[in-house]
């Protein structure tokens, strides 16, 4: 059986996201693109909405030659309201109720902000969107996002362009024990493939990586990179890692060794 | 009256620049633009006028930077050949980051050492910085010096090359619109219409840019101050007269409306955390237009035998960086066109990649 990420009804082949923003240029996106195979391509409208409904066309049909499913975002909005407007906007111009649904708490790290993100995923499903919230690894906010109809939830590594990777391990690695069936993507904060690696080696669904591959010196070597660090780490999770020993345990017999069942007369005291 | 040899449509910043220096080796050459000479409503008229390789290596490939070194050789030759004085100034570019984006100021260092074999800069530490560029004292703790970079006062230049197309006796058509369906009169057309020759170039896009112009006359940077941060790319440059310009959005979009609220709060936060002076200067403009541009952000030069149509365009940010390389490289392949006008471009020949590219636009 293909091992596939599925939500809201559609199975992907591929477990990476990649935001298309910040690219030197679109030829270049569309070879990062080529490399990655992402699932779904993340983009941004906020700051085209105002020009018209033909402002960001040249570039968004760019991205639809990729030929894979667009996921419009409402990066950039500080308020519920702004990021359902937003979201309006986008199922018009993108012809999909897929949203990446963005609140923005704080201006410095772009945190997100719970309160509102709640209140718009509410909203929004129920006008038919198919809401995955940039979330934090709060237990109970991805709880009652998932109470209000989201069905994949995108809990941060990090704030959104720092690449510091995950930066609270062991909430996240709760957060996936404390939900096991509910499709879950690392976004945001992942600067590294061995970060994408590490959180889908805890048994995450997915990643989303922008800037990590877009201002990467070398944005294709990166994207191949991340698509590396994917499957391994999925791979590795998938396989069942073995268990974690507190001593060394070889893994040929000593038998035959000279002196081997008298190793423990080496061994320092507080160990043995 | 014999026929001109070229009719050059499109009169922003390459199609005067290419009239000129076409007239002055000697060909008959006529001109139309859409507006009037003095350039207000071209592309390089909302601009910076910088002409920054190495500063640009970051979102160049090498050959763009090469052909910006070209350039910035030729801009004082062909300048001091103006009859009209335009301010240039070549003093080279400070590139500064707050504390929190060091990591910028790294990554710099690494695209610049990849993509320009020929750079050279200098490391300043706060002091050094200070020496360098008073208006900065103690802002910044480090800093890169990139010597020999330039600017142009690109709302100057303009009318001087109008001026200068006047004086060699350049008919100049201006306020005069060329329809698609139109063919001037010439040997051969030169499309330099940039952004309006976009019914000619599927693939091509607008990028948005905004800029901030301020009187701030106690402010004379004697540098081009860029500041690098993780999500914006904010230059200041000194112009005579007390101004100072403050550069540029990049946006993905066709709209060239007035500038947004958050656009004109990037720039000019970005420049008051450079500059804290600044709060009292005066805003004098804030201004918007559309960068031409193809898929790889990269110019192109292509020739359609059967209309002896010679099309320049998509010089994206490029503009000043570019525009002499361009015009020189032009002037090149023109005398092949005007003597066998059924023959076709091949591989542009100091800049290769100028010509055709397989997905960036189609070929007639």
């Amino acid at each position: 059986m293909p091992d596939t990420m599925t939500f809201y009804g559609q199975d992907y082949g591929s477990r990476i996201l990649l935001g298309t923003a910040r690219y030197e240029s679109p030829v270049l996106l569309l070879e990062a693109i080529e490399t990655a195979q992402p699932a779904l391509l993340t983009v941004a409208l906020r700051k085209q909405i105002q020009g018209g409904s033909q402002a960001g066309q040249s570039f968004w049909s760019i991205l639809r030659s990729a030929n894979r499913p667009l996921l419009p975002n409402t990066a950039g909005c500080n308020s519920a309201k702004e990021a359902v407007n937003t979201a309006l906007m986008a199922r018009e111009a993108f012809e999909t109720d897929l949203i990446k649904l963005e609140v923005i708490g704080d201006e410095a790290n772009l945190q997100p902000d719970p309160f509102g993100l709640l209140e718009a995923a509410a909203y929004l499903v129920k006008r038919g969107f198919k809401v995955l919230p940039y979330c934090t690894e709060d237990l109970i906010l991805c709880r009652r996002l998932l109470d209000v109809g989201c069905e994949v939830l995108m809990p941060w590594a990090a704030p959104i362009g720092t690449g510091q990777g995950p930066r609270n391990p062991k909430a996240l690695r709760e957060l996936r024990d404390r939900l096991p069936d509910v499709p879950l993507i690392v976004d945001a904060g992942l600067g590294l493939p061995s970060h994408a690696c590490q959180v889908m080696e805890w048994g995450f669904d997915g990643i989303l990586v922008n800037t990590a591959v877009s201002r990467a010196i070398d944005p294709v070597r990166m994207a191949m990179a991340f698509a590396g660090a994917v499957q391994a780490g999925r791979g590795g999770f998938l396989a069942g890692p073995m268990p974690v020993q507190e001593f060394a345990v070889p893994s040929t017999p000593d038998i035959g060794r000279p002196f081997w069942d008298e190793a423990h007369r080496f061994m320092p005291q507080e160990i043995a | 009256m014999t026929i001109p040899d070229v009719a050059i449509v499109g009169g922003g910043l390459l199609g005067r620049l290419l009239a000129w220096r076409a007239a002055l080796g000697g060909l008959r050459v006529t001109l139309y633009d859409a507006n009037d000479r003095q350039g207000n409503e071209a592309t390089a008229w909302v601009a910076g006028g910088m002409v920054t390789p190495q500063a640009e290596a970051v979102d160049a490939e090498p050959e763009l930077v090469a052909m910006g070194r070209r350039s910035l050789s030729l801009w004082p030759v062909w300048l001091s050949a103006l009859p009209t004085a335009v301010h240039y100034s070549d003093t080279g570019t400070l590139l500064v980051w707050q504390r929190s984006d060091a990591g910028e100021g790294r990554r710099f260092e690494a695209m610049l050492r990849a993509r320009d074999t020929q750079a050279s800069y200098e490391r300043l530490d706060a002091q050094q910085l200070t020496a360098k560029e008073p208006a900065l004292e103690n802002r910044f703790r480090e800093a890169l010096y990139l010597p020999g970079e330039a600017h142009v006062d690109n709302r100057q230049l303009l009318p001087a090359l109008a001026d200068a197309l006047d004086a060699l006796g350049v008919e100049c058509h201006w306020n005069r619109r060329v329809e698609d369906t139109e063919r001037p009169e010439a040997r051969l057309v030169i499309d330099c219409r940039g952004k309006s020759a976009k019914s000619r170039w599927k693939e091509l896009r607008g990028v948005r840019g905004e800029l901030v112009r301020l009187h701030a006359p106690g402010i004379d940077l004697k540098h081009m101050v860029r500041l690098l941060h993780s999500r914006y790319s904010i230059y200041l440059i000194s112009r005579p007269g007390g101004n100072l310009v403050v550069g540029a959005t990049a946006i993905e979009s066709d709209d060239c409306s007035p500038v947004s609220v958050r656009g004109a709060l990037e720039l000019l936060s970005a420049a008051y955390a450079v500059l804290p002076e600044i709060s009292e200067a005066r805003i004098l403009e804030l201004d918007c237009d559309c960068r031409p541009a193809l898929p790889d952000n990269r110019p192109a030069i292509r020739y359609s035998p059967e209309a002896r149509l010679l099309e320049v365009n998509g010089l994206y940010r490029h503009g000043f960086l570019l525009s002499p390389a361009i015009v020189e490289e032009v002037l090149t392949v023109l005398p092949q066109f005007l003597h066998n006008p059924g023959s076709t471009l091949g591989a542009s020949p100091r800049w290769p990649s100028l010509g055709a590219r397989e997905g960036v636009f189609a070929c007639h």
